[in-house]
């Protein structure tokens, strides 16, 4: 302490002024940073307001024009893709909540022959990287005439290693008496997971499902390869093939992105802390 | 409820005599949804790519004849190795620099906003907001701004420069725009891992008149370095398995220069139909992420001691 206020002194500042100096210092430096991660929605919202005539001279728009957000929904499949990428990231977050807690409580609830075995079979997964299934699962599910349906894009991510280690790692936190309570009162195993540990895990499951459901709705690659007709397609297809389709439609392309990033956004900022400590619970073994 | 409650009945009635059939398999009861998925979705297709990287294939995907190691030699040695090691290449370089961007920026956000500031809240949410876009709709708002004549980057330089259609300038471009998505997570895991480094060491650093570049290079880094390595193993993961973007923006090219390990493996199988050739490069791929990984478990078992 002694050498804050000698150095303090000598630049003839007080204390006070010197972390205001500092406080102010590290605001301007976090600006530049703040922007280089806002600048391109920025700018992608800017392009989606710009009248026409001003799209290729004015960065700021002499008025916000939304007519392309109203053309989006109307004059394209944009909306469809929407329902549709709600109606598969939404199934598939029910499923692996329901798969991953009946998993995990098998793992950390009862005891059986073989249990850390197929634990690490499970965890083992995820060392596995899409690539190396996914040729094959395109093959089995082209040959099953899975192409271009809902199960399709729902049932191949119906559990996930990470969402089973969720769940276990936030069950081991229960107290092994209340099973053993609960068994001794007549309750069988299905209504003990049922009743009492899913509304006690209400958190870890809201941060899995938020988890899930942004990694769905964000999900890229399969559902390119797997569905072909706007009756299916996910809205990340949508909006990226909007450019082949109608390049000069700048604004509409730019109100797609923006519309497909709201739920993704709105995700975020409603479950943020919750969906952090999620990940960051995973990550320990990720 | 009632139901359940009723098939309990006999289970609970015959438990003083030891276990009944029904609790013998009543765990792999809890766990059949997940061994279902996992075994069609996951197990029987990696055996799969694994038995058909070594046969040639027709365009259906069907194995026609054994062919043995000959699809990884061609790979690797033989008339596609040219192709193979330039994307391999690329891949390294592309992993490279963003792993390096992508732990920079995790540094500078955390430490950015390590000290209580007025909008620090505000901060901290902007530099984690990546995790939540996903890559395709990012491309598409990054294929605006680097637009030849009205992007926001040439409006900006006074250029008018073709960034994705460039050879000196495209695979750059496509390593910050895979900066710019890893920040989130860097930021999260590396802000995560700065909080719990404890104050009094920086306080008993203060007093032997330590400076602040001092403090970062004897506290910060090392009691941050088990972090870091952490996140140097996912970041260098999630570049490896990179794709969205380079299929979006790029295709690959300019001359093959943005051609990565990935999108190879996707040309293979679905443009070309050569699914044993593909089945061969994710079989590559998985080793070098295996050993990766690996290397992550050991090297974890030496830090628990740290945190």
């Amino acid at each position: 302490m002694s050498n804050v206020s000698v150095s303090s002194a000598r630049s003839g500042l007080t204390r006070r002024q010197r972390n205001a100096l500092w406080t102010s210092l590290r605001m301007l430096v976090c600006l530049p940073f703040v922007l280089l991660i806002m600048v391109p929605l920025l700018y992608t919202f800017m392009m989606s307001v710009l009248p026409a005539d001003e799209l290729y001279y004015r960065l700021w728009p002499s008025h916000f024009d939304f007519t392309s957000y109203l053309l989006v929904f109307t004059k394209t499949k944009i909306p469809r893709h929407i329902i549709n990428s709600f109606v598969v990231a939404g199934s598939v977050t029910i499923l692996q909540m329901i798969t991953c807690s009946m998993a995990a409580f098998s793992f950390s609830f009862l005891n059986f022959k073989g249990r850390n075995v197929v634990f690490m079979c499970i965890l083992a997964t995820m060392m596995v990287p899409w690539e190396a299934t996914i040729i094959s699962n395109y093959l089995t599910v082209a040959k099953w005439n899975w192409l271009d349906t809902y199960h399709v894009l729902i049932l191949p991510y119906g559990c996930s290693a990470m969402g089973i280690f969720l769940m276990r790692q936030h069950y081991l936190t229960f107290a092994k008496e209340l099973h053993e309570a609960a068994r001794l009162d007549g309750c069988n195993n299905w209504r003990f997971l049922a009743t009492i540990v899913v509304p006690l895990s209400r958190p870890a499951l809201g941060a899995l499902g938020a988890y899930i459901f942004l990694q769905q709705w964000n999900n890229y690659l399969w559902p390119l390869l797997v569905t072909s007709t706007d009756n299916v397609r996910t809205v990340q297809i949508g909006v990226a093939s909007m450019y082949d389709i109608d390049s000069e439609q700048i604004n509409l392309m730019m109100s797609a992105v923006i519309i497909c990033l709201v739920p993704s956004l709105s995700i975020f900022v409603f479950m943020q802390k919750n969906l952090i400590n999620g990940l960051m619970a995973g990550a320990v073994k990720g | 409820m009632s139901a359940s409650r009723a098939s309990a009945s006999p289970a609970k009635l015959r438990r003083s005599s030891g276990l009944t059939f029904y609790d013998k398999i009543e765990p792999w009861l809890f766990l059949l949804p997940a061994l279902l998925v996992f075994g069609v979705f996951l197990y029987y297709p990696f055996v799969k790519t694994a038995y058909l990287s070594t046969f040639l294939t027709n365009k259906y995907g069907e194995a026609k004849a054994f062919v043995g190691f000959k699809n990884y030699m061609d790979i690797l040695t033989g008339s596609r190795s040219r192709e193979f090691w330039n994307s391999m290449w690329v891949t390294i370089r592309f992993v490279f620099f963003v792993t390096i961007g992508g732990l920079s920026m995790g540094v500078i956000t955390s430490m950015l906003i390590d000290k209580k500031f007025p909008g620090n809240a505000f901060a901290s949410a902007i530099f984690a907001m990546p995790i939540a876009i996903a890559s395709s709709a990012a491309s598409m708002s990054f294929k605006m701004i680097l637009h030849p004549s009205i992007g926001l980057l040439n409006k900006i330089l006074g250029t008018q420069i073709n960034w994705l259609n460039d050879i000196r300038y495209t695979f750059p471009v496509i390593c910050c725009l895979a900066v710019w998505l890893a920040t989130g997570i860097n930021f999260i895991f590396i802000s995560a891992g700065m909080r719990n480094i404890p104050e009094d060491l920086y306080e008993s650093a203060s007093i032997d008149g330590a400076n602040a570049w001092q403090k970062f290079r004897s506290i910060t880094l090392p009691c941050l370095s088990p972090t870091l390595f952490f996140q140097i193993i996912i970041d260098v993961i999630n570049a490896f398995q990179t794709f969205n973007i380079v299929k979006i923006l790029t295709l690959g090219g300019p001359l093959e220069s943005t051609n990565t390990i990935v999108y190879s493996i996707y040309l293979d199988a679905f443009r070309n139909f050569r699914f044993g050739s593909a089945a061969a490069r994710s079989i590559i791929l998985f080793l070098i992420i295996m050993v990766i990984t690996l290397i992550q478990f050991k090297a974890e078992g030496r830090s628990v001691h740290y945190s």
